[in-house]
């Protein structure tokens, strides 16, 4: 449902990353209007990662524009990114194991940008993830693959984003907790939350999101709609194309 | 030894010597002499304490220690045996009824320190980080606390006086001039070269074949080994030794000095030594009235006591705005700092 | 018999500090990796404070004791611990090292080498007698303020929400700042009630313990190395090894230095060589555990599934 009038509620313009004096990324351009889905593919180095990393402000852009609702976040520290509304779920899910389920998802509050409304906050995604509600007092290093992912999402979730940048949520889960993933993160979509999802299942997220953006070496390789999920060749182009 | 390598050993070198050249000309009043000669001396120290930390990456908060035995048995072994009952009752008759002469007494100092030092490090460089770091300090702390009481093998709490005062500018720019051949051999060498290859890069190192743990010790005894001869400078300068004078200040010193020049290169342990006690000198100079322009700012001289403060701010400063140093960690003569990485990927590979 | 009660109350009261001079340490230690080495001269600081007011009123006296600690906190998190937030620890713990020597010859420099007499609460160090034991006050308050002080503490670190982000910027403090967690504010929060701790400490320590009843340059340094070795070797990561360790250090001081003879002719048989015994113990200690006597597990608690 993206409306048609607004700018862009992310936008990256000619992003570049350097890891010493290796780019990682070049000259990267990405589009996220409110209320969709778009999909970050790639193989393994891709940059998908770093891309994110970079629009949270914890690998720092050599060059290039990063825009949230139109204004300029680019160099600001982690913390206030987050705190302007992108809510990101980590590579690798970075639980706080040795804390409770519950004081994992009341740190995910220090991300809200009003004090009202922790409490509903906390209920809409205990409502969404039921699993917290009945585990809130284990400590998260407990939970499972699939409850440690759903944790995560449900902690970038209490602050409330506006958009919700996901790496490879479905990394290590049995098939049918992915299916669970993939089917939570419509749901978040319907509650207005704007996503970004970087995957390894290719197949899969061309046919879920609005549209998905190919990445590989470090650079957009091409756009791809929903309808394009069979189109094989040329995703296999493009990943080994140079 | 290549154009480059014969370079990068004459910066120190050439500084050290020039340093006691200009010790030794007619007009340098005594006392300006003395500070001099402590510079000297302070130079053969904090090389002593680089070869261990520059070349492992690993900090020694114990490292005086090695120079604490090291000046005690230099200082304990030169007193006249027949001033010995008076100024150090209680020894063990073996040490009282011995003495030494200047050249033998810096030996020993350095095997005394040699030893101790291999002993020390044999469990303790099994350790790493903050770790290592806890119980270098613990050792100088054992090592303080029996010096400062056990009347069997030195004063104990009182002080050592009449220690004959050897080292001249002559024998204090030798010494340090040797401990910097000393230094630089060792870094050149197969060891040197390895630990540091282990420093850069531990797990790429060991994946070499790179023993950390051996390499690490090695460093260790010949960085103990030198401190002790150190120490005998130290001692045969002061003429008067106490616990206290090799302990938490002196550590704290040559630690600022190491940091100040550059953990990471020679040169750096060398500049760090000098430019901090020139930095001492002319604090102490100005506190005495003797530094025109600070007494036409001030209206009078310095206060007493500026020199602690002005040393240790000079240290936390130069930490905070330059964390590798004056010379950035390179060596003398290279204008670029890929060149002194070159031994490591050599050796590593 | 009550002597040996009274050396063990003494040997308690003398880890209550420690432990609460290991909570200073530890609490800075947890979110920004840094030992603070420095940590002894904020208590002399304090207690130059209270030495050189104490002819005015206790209250006020105590009041500008915690305001000129709180004040110096503060100004080493933003003139030092800031500008060195990347650096490595031991990069850190060599600066520590610089500021506590600045900091002792800016007293020496100030006021002399000759020591301060300071008294706080006269009242508080005469003895309560129970039968034939004899204890003083200062001892049953320094317990009591230390266990208090902890149990604050607890409270505060898992009821409050920036408690709670202390505690996670402990343990992963990209992570925390990664769900908005301000790790400059936890970090000023800890900073300051590490430094409300030590002015605590320079208010108890000149009672509790004799010797140091003479406020010098190099006031609570001693407390300070041992501390820090009691920290580590309980083990830095976790508040409470970290607190344990500094206890049991401070218990030992105080029970070796009541239990053994005061002279004797070879190292480790009299109470001067207890520093020796202490540090010995200490490299025994990291040898057999270098992760922490107290810690449960090999591994940290940070857990990347
Ligand atoms: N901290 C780092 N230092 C140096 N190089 C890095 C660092 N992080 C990533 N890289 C390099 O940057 C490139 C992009 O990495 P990135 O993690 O963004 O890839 P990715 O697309 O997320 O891969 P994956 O699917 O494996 O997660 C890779 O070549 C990687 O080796
Ligand atoms: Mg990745």
């Amino acid at each position: 449902m993206p409306t048609a009038d607004a700018a862009p509620i992310l936008q990256v313009r000619g992003l570049e990353v350097r890891y010493g004096s290796v780019p990682a990324l070049r000259d990267v351009d990405l589009e996220v209007q409110r209320g969709e889905i778009v999909g970050l593919i790639g193989p393994n180095g891709a940059g998908k990662s770093t891309t994110l990393q970079a629009i949270v402000g914890t690998v720092r852009a050599s060059a290039g524009e990063i825009l949230l609702g139109g204004v300029s976040i680019r160099g600001q520290a982690p913390e206030r990114i987050v705190r302007s509304g992108v809510g990101l779920v980590p590579e690798g899910r970075r639980i706080f194991a040795a804390l409770t389920v519950e004081e994992n998802l009341r740190l995910g509050l220090a991300g809200r940008r009003s004090k009202n409304g922790a409490h509903e906050a906390l209920e809409m995604v205990n409502e969404l993830f039921p699993v917290l509600r009945e585990s809130r007092r284990r400590h998260a290093g407990l939970l499972s693959g699939g409850q440690q992912q759903q944790l995560a999402i449900g902690r970038a979730l209490v602050a409330e984003p506006d958009v919700l940048l996901l790496d490879e949520p479905s990394l290590g889960l049995a098939p049918t907790i992915v299916d669970a993933v993939f089917e939570k993160l419509g749901a978040i979509r319907d509650r207005g939350v704007t996503i970004l999802l970087v995957e390894q299942r290719a197949q899969r997220t061309v046919a879920f999101a609005d549209r998905t953006y190919v990445l590989a070496n470090g650079e957009l390789r091409m756009t791809l709609g929903p309808g394009e999920a069979g189109d094989t060749d040329r995703m296999v182009a493009a990943y080994f194309g140079s | 030894m290549r154009r480059g390598d014969l370079v990068q050993l004459l910066g120190p070198i050439g500084l050290v010597v020039l340093v006691g050249i200009i010790g030794s000309l007619g007009f340098v009043s005594p006392d300006r002499q003395v500070e001099i000669l402590g510079a000297l001396v302070s130079v053969a120290i904090v090389v002593s304490l680089y070869v261990f930390v520059g070349n492992s990456g690993v900090v020694s908060f114990g490292h005086v220690s090695f120079v604490a035995v090291g000046a005690f048995a230099a200082g304990v072994m030169t007193i006249p045996v027949t001033l010995k009952p008076t100024i150090t009752p209680g020894l063990f008759s073996l040490l009282a009824r011995h003495s030494l002469g200047n050249v033998p007494s810096l030996v020993l100092a350095a095997l005394v320190g040699g030893v101790f030092a291999l002993l020390v490090g044999i469990p303790l460089m099994r350790l790493s980080g903050l770790s290592a770091g806890i119980a270098t300090f613990a050792v100088l702390g054992v090592t303080h606390n029996i010096l400062a009481n056990w009347t069997k093998i030195g004063p104990g709490p009182l002080t050592l006086t009449t220690i004959p005062q050897t080292t001249g500018m002559l024998q204090g720019t030798l010494g340090a001039v040797g401990v910097v051949l000393v230094a630089f051999a060792y870094q050149r060498s197969r060891f040197g070269r390895k630990l540091r290859a282990a420093r850069e890069d531990p797990a790429a190192a060991r994946a070499a074949g790179i023993d950390i743990h051996r390499e690490r010790l090695w460093a260790f005894a010949l960085s103990g080994t030198l401190c002790g001869f150190a120490g005998g400078l130290f001692v045969h300068q002061a003429g008067t030794l106490q616990a206290g004078d090799v302990y938490l200040d002196l550590t704290f010193l040559t630690l600022a000095m190491l940091v100040v020049g550059g953990v990471g290169s020679l040169w750096g342990a060398v500049v760090g030594a000098l430019v901090v006690s020139a930095l001492g000198s002319f604090l102490l100079d100005a506190e005495n009235g003797d530094v025109g322009f600070v007494n036409d700012l001030l209206g009078k001289p310095l206060w007493g006591g500026s020199r602690l403060v002005g040393v240790a701010a000079f240290m936390a400063l130069v930490l905070v705005l330059l964390p590798s140093g004056l010379t950035n960690g390179r060596e003398f003569g290279l204008p670029r700092l890929p060149r002194i990485r070159r031994p490591v990927r050599g050796s590593a590979s | 018999m009550t002597e040996h009660v009274q050396t063990l109350l003494d040997a308690v009261a003398l880890g209550s500090i420690y432990g609460l001079m290991a909570i200073g340490i530890g609490l800075v230690f947890g979110v920004l990796r840094l030992v603070n080495f420095a940590y002894g001269q904020l208590v002399m600081a304090g207690a130059y404070a209270l030495a050189l007011t104490q002819d005015v009123s206790v209250v006020l006296s105590i009041a500008l004791c915690f305001a000129v600690v709180l004040a110096l906190s503060l100004a080493m998190e933003l003139a030092a611990f800031r500008p060195l937030r990347n650096a490595s620890p031991t990069t850190m713990l060599v600066a520590t090292f610089a500021i506590s020597y600045l900091l002792q010859s800016i007293a020496l420099v100030r006021f002399g080498a000759i020591g301060k007499i300071l008294v706080v609460i006269p009242q508080l160090t005469k003895p309560l007698t129970i039968g034939s034991l004899h204890v003083r006050w200062i001892t049953i308050v320094t317990i009591l303020v230390a266990a208090g002080v902890f149990a604050a503490l607890t409270l505060f670190l898992t009821r409050t929400s920036i408690g709670l982000q202390m505690r996670a910027a402990s343990i992963d403090s990209e992570t925390a700042r990664l769900l908005g967690v301000r790790a400059n504010a936890v970090i000023t929060v800890a900073v300051l009630i590490s430094g409300a701790i030590a002015a605590l400490v320079a208010v108890i320590l000149p009672m509790a313990v004799p010797e140091r009843i003479l406020v010098t340059p190099d006031y609570a340094l001693r407390e300070t190395i041992i501390v820090l070795v009691g920290v580590v070797v309980g083990g830095i990561d976790r508040l409470l090894t970290a607190t344990l360790g500094g206890f049991t250090m401070g218990f030992l001081v105080g029970a070796l230095s009541g239990f053994l003879p005061s002279s004797g002719s070879w190292p480790f048989t009299s109470s001067v060589y207890l520093d020796s015994a202490v540090f010995m113990l200490v490299i025994v200690v990291l040898l057999l555990r270098p992760e922490g006597l107290f810690t449960r597990s090999r591994r940290s608690v940070v857990d990347r599934v």
